[in-house]
């Protein structure tokens, strides 16, 4: 260095040196491909610092994850049933009750009927009586004012179309004077699941807002730990972008290995209850099966999960980087 | 045009302390020049106010042409890219190698590692610290670290080279030393500038002289060697 002339022309000299566009964009993607690894080495091997943050981004993960599975497997489970509908069919007043047996018959030999039950106008009546308190009312009645009923449980397997047809086909016969098919309990169903699935959204909403912050407190400590480094890198020549650039890797990664942990988390969950929630089931003569949580929906929560690390971090980086200056 | 200039600069911090008032000087290109005075003087903040540490009250600050004061904070990087800085604390990072010190200014201009290694062995040889690249920093003595801050200051190549107080904790020998490194820098075309109250030692090397006395400057062009009046005792010195 030494041996080199004076050189005194302006702008130029020692000073001058350039690295081409290409070059710059090289040592830019190399850069990122440099941070990104070394921020997600610094931290797998000191986990120590960040096991919290991991565990509490895994955790708020894992409550909307499980509440999300469940209601999956529920509104799986209810597809099922809504081709089952059983109905209710009225009989024509004062039907001979040897013209309902007949018709149950009939009944029980059509395509896609699993079983039948008939109730009597007599014990109809008798069931009103007992279940109503009007016993004496009735009493002054003439005759009894109720028809006989036959309750007919489609297969599970009908589809919904059939069901509908069945009860098309019963309405028509001359004995009949009304079917109603018996919806009431799955439409309650249905709205049942979807105001849970608004109280999940809710509840990932906030989570996902307790992530955030959680990232942002994380990251917020370790800039405030690293305020020595921040101010010489800029000192000599450091971006904003450059400084920014390992916070927000590691905010990423936080979220990523929070996802990861989140997943694992879900499985154990899951082989846990999938036994008993299959007896259970088994017990109602169904051969549902738990799924687990499906690859897409993983594949959501693990990238939902780096982006909420991401914007934790940015919320962090724009509050504090700017106040460090050499 | 000069590769420093300063026009009717005055910095009042809040607080209403005055640390400069109508500073006007200027640097050429290759010129090597020390800036004396008392503590307090001013001098630091002169140096801060060329790499935006600080931005003026009043006047204008020119570093290669460009104004610095008005400059947009997403220039300021490549503005202090051009100009090496040297502390009297030197500013080393202990969590890394001598090497990953020296070496962060290239990894933040993105150079490719082997140009960047290369750098860095050429800007330690310089500094006689060759074979220190896997130490710590926090093993090396002062003047040793002072010199891994050097190294770390030249390493971009830079046109403008700065040090505040970068004897301050050594002993003569050594200081002796380092003002020689400088002088060898300036004589590969860097425009060197030297905050120093190292006086006697200012005198032996006899070149030109910014004095700050409360806030105001005075130039001292180059006296020769061991000859200088003794101008700073007149400023608590």
């Amino acid at each position: 260095m030494a041996s080199k002339p004076n050189v005194r022309r302006p702008r130029q000299g020692a000073s001058v040196h350039s690295i081409g566009i290409k070059d710059k964009l090289n040592a830019w993607a190399q850069q990122h491909q440099l941070v990104a690894v070394e921020t997600l080495i610094r931290l797998l091997t000191k986990p120590l610092g960040s096991i919290m943050t991991w565990l509490v981004i895994a955790i708020s993960l894992t409550l909307p994850g499980a509440m999300w599975m469940t209601l999956d497997n529920l509104s799986q489970l209810s597809d099922r049933f809504q081709a089952s509908g059983s109905m209710s069919v009225y009989l024509q007043m004062k039907l001979p009750d040897n013209d309902a047996q007949t018709l149950l018959k009939n009944i029980n030999g059509m395509d896609g009927v699993a079983s039948t039950r008939y109730i009597s106008a007599a014990e109809a009546l008798a069931e009103f009586r007992q279940s109503s308190g009007l016993g004496e009312a009735l009493d002054l009645l003439p005759d009894n004012p109720l028809p006989g009923v036959i309750v007919v449980e489609p297969e599970l397997s009908l589809p919904q179309s059939d069901v509908l047809a069945l009860s098309a086909a019963l309405a028509k016969d001359r004995r009949v004077s009304d079917v109603e098919l018996d919806t009431a309990w799955l439409d309650r169903l249905h709205a049942l699941l979807a105001l849970s699935e608004r109280v999940v959204w809710v509840m990932g909403a906030l989570l996902a807002l307790a992530i955030v912050l959680v990232v942002g407190n994380t990251i917020r400590l370790s800039i405030a730990n690293r305020v020595d480094e921040i101010r010489v890198t800029k000192l000599v020549g450091a971006t904003n972008a450059w400084v920014r650039r390992p916070f927000l890797y590691t905010g990423l990664w936080f979220g990523m290995v929070g996802g990861i942990v989140s997943w694992i988390l879900l499985a154990i969950g899951w082989l846990l209850v999938s036994g008993p929630v299959e007896d259970l089931a088994r017990l109602y003569g169904s051969d549902f099966e738990l799924q687990p949580l499906g690859a897409g929906a993983a594949l959501v929560l693990l990238l939902g999960a780096m982006l909420l690390g991401w914007i934790g971090s940015w919320w962090s980086v724009f509050r504090h980087l700017h106040q460090i200056e050499p | 045009m000069s590769m420093v200039r300063f026009d009717g600069v005055g910095k009042q911090y809040p607080g209403g302390k005055e640390a400069l008032s109508n500073v006007s000087f200027g640097l050429d290109y290759g010129e090597f020049a020390f800036l004396t005075g008392h503590s307090g003087a001013g001098k630091s903040t002169l140096l801060k106010l060329m790499l935006q540490m600080e931005r003026p009250t009043r006047g204008k600050v020119f570093v290669d042409g460009d104004c610095v004061n008005t400059m947009k904070s997403s220039l300021v990087p490549f503005l202090r890219r051009k100009v090496g800085v040297v502390f009297q604390n030197h500013q080393l990072l202990f969590d890394r190698t001598v090497f990953d010190n020296v070496a962060l200014p290239l990894l933040i201009a993105g150079y490719q590692p082997a140009e960047a290694t290369r750098r860095v062995r050429a800007a330690l040889d310089s500094v006689g610290l060759l074979g220190y690249e896997g130490r710590n920093p926090i093993e090396l003595s002062g003047g040793e670290q002072q010199r891994v801050g050097i190294a770390r200051a030249v390493v971009n190549k830079p046109s403008l080279l700065l040090a505040d107080e970068p004897t301050g904790n050594l002993d003569p020998e050594l200081s002796e030393e380092i003002m020689n490194l400088f002088l060898r820098f300036q004589k590969v075309g860097v425009t060197v500038l030297i905050a120093t109250h190292d006086i006697a030692l200012v005198e032996r090397m006899g070149h030109r002289r910014l004095i700050l006395d409360h806030g105001a400057l005075h130039d001292s062009p180059a006296q020769p060697s061991f000859t200088a009046d003794r101008t700073e005792d007149d400023y608590g010195l």
